[in-house]
Order: structure tokens, then C-alpha cells, then sequence
């Protein structure tokens, strides 16, 4: 009974030190890819945002398209870390009014108008933006600490 | 900066979560479910021997303090206040904005009381016997009935054997009220406050009619899901009434007693099943939810019914996994020498689960109640409607300060709410086990299928919460 028992725990031990061990792996590699992604990503964005003058050869500011009222490719996703600044323009065929949950901004689009957002994220978790007249989510933004 | 597409094509719109949670960091869910092990490989060694909690040790607090918070007057006006707040709800549900966010009934019903009454009544005891207004209605009808009748109204007899599974299955249906009813076209989109005000009256009827059939405090012992959901983490506090006398108990003790009516184990497996659910559903639960969904539709079922009726599946199989979890740990404990009976055996260790249910709630909704709250004693109170008609007290243009709580305040009151629950469900675990195993060592022996559970329980709730579920 007794070792059988301490086999049955040894057992459970295993498999949770297992899964943990699993999970910490699996992140800490999507936390690497996740780091590379924003390194590569944040210069163009930064020196877009500086040369805004000229014509944008690249679309640095990522762009959300709507149309038919949703967004195209699905609900758009922008990660930063707090203090930094989120910035993305909404380029859209329905004219609605763009709403960022939390952060509680809110900007008026034409039908066929664009509009763009760039605030310092200073609030920590995940947001929705939506056409609010549809309740159509466009952009999910998670700001991390 | 970083922008890419997100894979998962059913949204779930956010009724009230303006800002929702950050999952927990692989780093401190690997400390968090660390912890959690190791504490549970100190527990087998546990020390005491005799049961400490299976005794309440009751001491009265005073016959003024008693008076002064259980006597007549203060009766009347806590019920007045409850049936006062549950009409403004129904009012404001029925005559409001149906935007969940603005609206009095959604914030109330569902965060301020559903979410708070659990922990007032950790803290302070039993407080919703005396707020809530159903029984508040019948008492008085009862009252007035006898006054004029001369007689007390004669009630039937409660069937022993249904306990508190109406409690139990009204719990899952209330929850499915919550986030399983309402959708539009496919799409989660929240309860409305019109069919909130709804439900609230369909069930003061119901309530009314089951407390003039079987007795107001019967009913609520045993059928009234409220006073049945609030009143079992009551027990986990130190203050409760006796005979109409306000005393002090042992913390946790009166715990032990709770589970002695049929159907309270399934009224504490709901509980936790429920929050997993909804925990999972965006999550783990996600891929399999947009199956079923996918699966009705192409069926020929209609959007909404498809969603409902998947969702419906997955709390039916949450409450399963739960179930079984117990069942299988409890089967365990019957196989050590020394065991009772298999049918005392399952209702005996259902309070250990009343901590990790409690853990499961406040680790899941702490940072909406925060929020929400402040909405609450901000904008809903002066504008209950939320058509901008009122500013009953010059508040109501005011916001939720989001800032209040960092993402790392949020990730450490999750863990640690989950860590502590763990550790009272072993103690509680453990005492019982020393009052019905004869010999210690059995005792001990039987505990590591307790282990077992709450450990699965616990490391499940870290999941739920982490990034890995996403």
C-alpha cells in the first residue's frame, strides 16, 4: 500500500514537474520570437513616425483596413510595452466612430477616410478598439508591463 | 511594436471588461504551481493528529452587539434596502440603456452582489440572510398572514432527499444567464439589462412561490440559490448566529457541518466548474467551442441557438471534469483502510473544496470587481439608467481609473488567492480525515487523493490563468 501510494505521487510529481517544465519551455520560446519581432518591428514604426513628412515608402504605422464594416485579415493585434507609444491608423469604407476600451479614446472616420491613433500607452492589460456604432471589434492592444 | 493577424475568427465582445487581465507570465506560473507542490508534499507530513476544526467553539459576542445588529429595527431596514436595490435593478433593467456597461442592473446584479457577497461573507459572516429581499417579502407575508389568520400558514413538508440540488442546478443556470444567454447572430455579446430585469422577476416569482410552498427559511437553506451560494463561504469566516445571538467560531470550522444536506457537493462542483468555464472559454476551451459551433451551424441550426447550445456542452462538461476529479479522489480515500462508507464518504470532504472555490472567484474576477466598483459608486449610482437624464448624486460623469491596479498587482493576488486556497482545502482536508480514520497513518494515507485533487484544481486555476491557455 505504502509504495504503491509513493508511486502513484511520484508519479503525479513527474507529471506536473512535466507539464510546468513544458509550458516554461513552450513561452520562454514565444518570448524570444516574440522579442526579436518587436526589435525588427519598432525602428520602422520609430522612423516613420520621425519622417512623416516624407511619402511612406513602407507602411511603418500599421494599417487596420475596414472593409464592409470589418476589418480585413480579422481583429488586428498590437502589442507594446508600457510607456511606449501605440500608434495605428484606421483606414476604413463605413464611416463609424473608432473606439479604444480603456483608454476610452474616441475618433470619428469617414467612409472611405482614414484616421490615426498614436497615444502613450500608460494604462497595463488588454483593450479592444471598435467601430462602436457596429460593436465590430477591430484591433485587440495589449500593453505590457 | 508588433501587429499581426488574430487567428481566432469568433469574437467575444466584452459586456463590462473595458480592460481585461494580462495572463500570468510563464516565470510565475512555474513559482506559482512550484509553491503550490511543494507546500502539498509539506502537508503529508501534517502534524496534528487530533481534529481542530470538526468543533465550532461558538462564543457569543454580547446580547447588546446581537440587539443592535439583529434586533427588529435592524432587520427591517436591511430588507428594505434589499428589496429597494433589487427594484431598482428590475427598474433600471426594464427602463434603462441596454448597453451593459451603463446600465445600474448588469454592474449590480452581477459584479456588486454576485461577486461581493462571497467575500463580505468570508469577512463578516452570513450578512446576505439579512438583505435578502425575497425572504425579506416572504417573512413579512408570513408575518401578516398570521396576524390576521390568527395561525401560522401551514407549509409542506421538503423533501429531504432534494436538498440543495435546486440551489445547485439554479447556480449552473444562473451563470449560464450570465455569459451563455447572450448572443446575437453567433456572437457573445453579454446579458442585456432588459433581459436581466427579466430573469430577476421570472425568479422573485419563482422564490416567492417556493417559500410559500415549503417556508421561507427552508427554502433558503436549501433552494434559494443565493442564500445557499453566499451562506457556503459564510462558513469559512469566524462570525455566524446562533439562536438569533451574534458569536465567534474557530475560522474554517463551520465548514465542517456545511456539506451534511444532500446536494452540497454539487453545489460546490458548480461553482468551481462554472469559473472554469468561464476561465477556459476564450482559451483552452476555444478551439472546441468554435467546433461545435462550426459542427450545429453547417447542421442547419441557427447561429445564436448554436452557440448557446455549445457553450451550454462545455459548462455540462466543466461540471463533469470537475465531478469526476472529486469523484475519483474520493473513490481513492474509500480503497485506505479504515474508510467510511462510500455515500458519507463523498458529501465528507466537499467543504475542503469551499477555499478552492473561493480562490477560483477571486483569482478569476478580482480586477473586474475593482473596476467595476468604481463604476458602481461612480456613474451607475447617479445615473442608474444611463441615459444621462439623472445626476442624482453629481457623479456621474465620472470614469474607472484603470491605473489603480499594475498588471503585477493583478498577477500576484491571482497566485496568491489560489496558493492560500490550496493550503485551507488540505487543512480542512486533513482534519476531517484525522476525525474518521481511526489511526493517523490511515488518515495520512487517505489525504494523498486529496492531494491529488487539489493539486489538479489548483494547478488547472494557474492554467487558466496563464498564458499558456490562449
Amino acid at each position: 500500500m505504502q509504495s504503491n501510494v509513493m508511486r502513484v505521487l511520484v508519479g503525479i510529481a513527474a507529471v506536473a514537474a512535466a507539464v510546468i517544465l513544458l509550458i516554461v519551455l513552450k513561452d520562454d520560446g514565444d518570448d524570444k520570437s516574440g522579442g526579436g519581432e518587436q526589435t525588427a518591428k519598432t525602428e520602422p514604426v520609430s522612423s516613420g513616425g520621425q519622417g512623416s513628412g516624407q511619402k511612406k515608402e513602407k507602411p511603418a504605422i500599421p494599417t487596420i483596413v475596414i472593409r464592409n464594416g470589418k476589418p480585413v485579415g480579422g481583429i488586428a493585434e498590437i502589442s507594446v510595452d508600457e510607456g511606449e507609444f501605440v500608434r495605428f491608423e484606421v483606414d476604413s469604407d463605413v464611416s463609424d466612430e473608432i473606439h479604444v476600451h480603456g483608454y476610452d479614446l474616441m475618433k470619428d472616420v469617414e467612409a472611405g477616410g482614414s484616421v490615426s491613433f498614436d497615444f502613450p500607452a500608460t494604462i497595463e492589460g488588454i483593450f479592444e478598439a471598435e467601430l462602436e456604432g457596429r460593436g465590430e471589434q477591430i484591433l485587440e492592444l495589449t500593453v505590457n508591463p | 511594436m508588433t501587429i499581426s493577424g488574430l487567428a481566432g475568427w469568433l469574437p467575444f465582445a466584452h459586456a463590462l471588461v473595458a480592460r481585461q487581465d494580462l495572463p500570468i507570465p510563464a516565470w510565475l506560473f512555474a513559482w506559482g504551481a512550484s509553491i503550490v507542490l511543494i507546500v502539498s508534499f509539506f502537508a503529508l507530513s501534517a502534524a496534528w493528529r487530533e481534529p481542530r476544526f470538526e468543533d465550532e467553539r461558538w462564543r457569543s459576542l454580547g446580547a447588546g452587539l446581537s440587539r443592535a445588529l439583529l434586533g427588529m429595527p435592524a432587520q427591517v431596514i436591511c430588507g428594505l434596502a434589499g428589496v429597494l436595490l433589487l427594484g431598482v435593478s428590475v427598474y433600471a433593467g426594464l427602463r434603462g440603456t441596454e448597453a451593459p456597461d451603463r446600465n445600474f442592473a448588469i454592474t449590480f446584479l452581477f459584479v456588486t452582489v454576485w461577486l461581493g457577497f462571497p467575500v463580505l461573507s468570508v469577512l463578516l459572516g452570513n450578512v446576505f440572510k439579512m438583505f435578502n429581499p425575497w425572504r425579506a417579502v416572504g417573512r413579512a407575508v408570513g408575518g401578516a398572514f398570521e396576524a390576521i389568520a390568527g395561525q401560522r400558514f401551514a407549509h409542506a413538508v421538503y423533501p429531504e432527499r432534494l436538498g440543495r440540488w435546486p440551489a445547485a442546478i439554479g447556480l449552473l443556470a444562473f451563470v449560464w444567464l450570465e455569459i451563455v444567454y447572450g448572443v446575437s447572430g453567433g456572437v457573445a455579446v453579454g446579458l442585456e439589462p432588459h433581459s436581466a430585469a427579466v430573469a430577476a422577476l421570472l425568479y422573485s416569482g419563482y422564490t416567492l412561490t417556493m417559500m410559500a410552498v415549503f417556508g421561507v427559511e427552508e427554502w433558503c437553506e436549501r433552494g434559494e440559490i443565493f442564500s445557499v451560494y453566499f451562506g457556503m463561504f459564510s462558513r469559512l469566516g469566524a462570525f455566524s448566529v446562533r439562536d438569533g445571538r451574534l458569536g465567534r467560531r474557530r475560522p474554517l470550522s463551520g465548514a465542517t457541518s456545511w456539506a451534511t444536506i444532500p446536494g452540497s457537493t454539487a453545489v460546490v462542483l458548480a461553482s468551481i466548474a462554472t469559473t472554469s468555464f468561464d476561465g477556459g472559454q476564450e482559451g483552452v476551451f476555444k478551439g472546441g467551442i468554435e467546433k461545435g459551433y462550426d459542427w450545429l451551424v453547417e447542421g442547419g441550426l441557427e447561429k445564436t441557438a448554436s452557440l448557446r447550445l455549445t457553450d451550454t456542452f462545455f459548462i455540462a462538461l466543466c461540471f463533469a471534469g470537475v465531478a469526476l476529479v472529486y469523484l475519483a479522489g474520493v473513490r481513492g480515500m474509500a480503497s485506505v483502510k479504515g474508510a467510511p462508507p462510500l455515500r458519507k464518504l463523498t458529501p465528507g470532504f466537499a467543504h475542503t473544496l469551499i477555499p478552492i472555490a473561493f480562490a477560483y472567484l477571486v483569482a478569476h474576477y478580482f480586477s473586474l470587481f475593482v473596476f467595476q466598483e468604481q463604476a458602481q459608486f461612480g456613474y451607475l449610482l447617479s445615473d442608474p439608467l444611463g441615459n444621462a437624464h439623472t445626476d442624482l448624486f453629481g457623479t456621474a460623469s465620472w470614469g474607472i481609473d484603470f491605473k489603480v491596479l499594475s498588471a503585477n498587482a493583478i498577477w500576484y493576488v491571482q497566485v496568491a488567492a489560489l496558493v492560500i486556497g490550496h493550503v485551507v482545502g488540505l487543512v480542512l482536508a486533513h482534519d476531517r480525515a484525522t476525525a474518521w480514520w481511526g489511526d493517523y497513518r490511515d488518515a495520512a494515507r487517505s489525504q494523498y487523493w486529496m492531494l491529488a485533487v487539489m493539486v489538479a484544481f489548483t494547478c488547472f486555476g494557474l492554467y487558466l490563468l496563464s498564458a499558456a491557455n490562449g
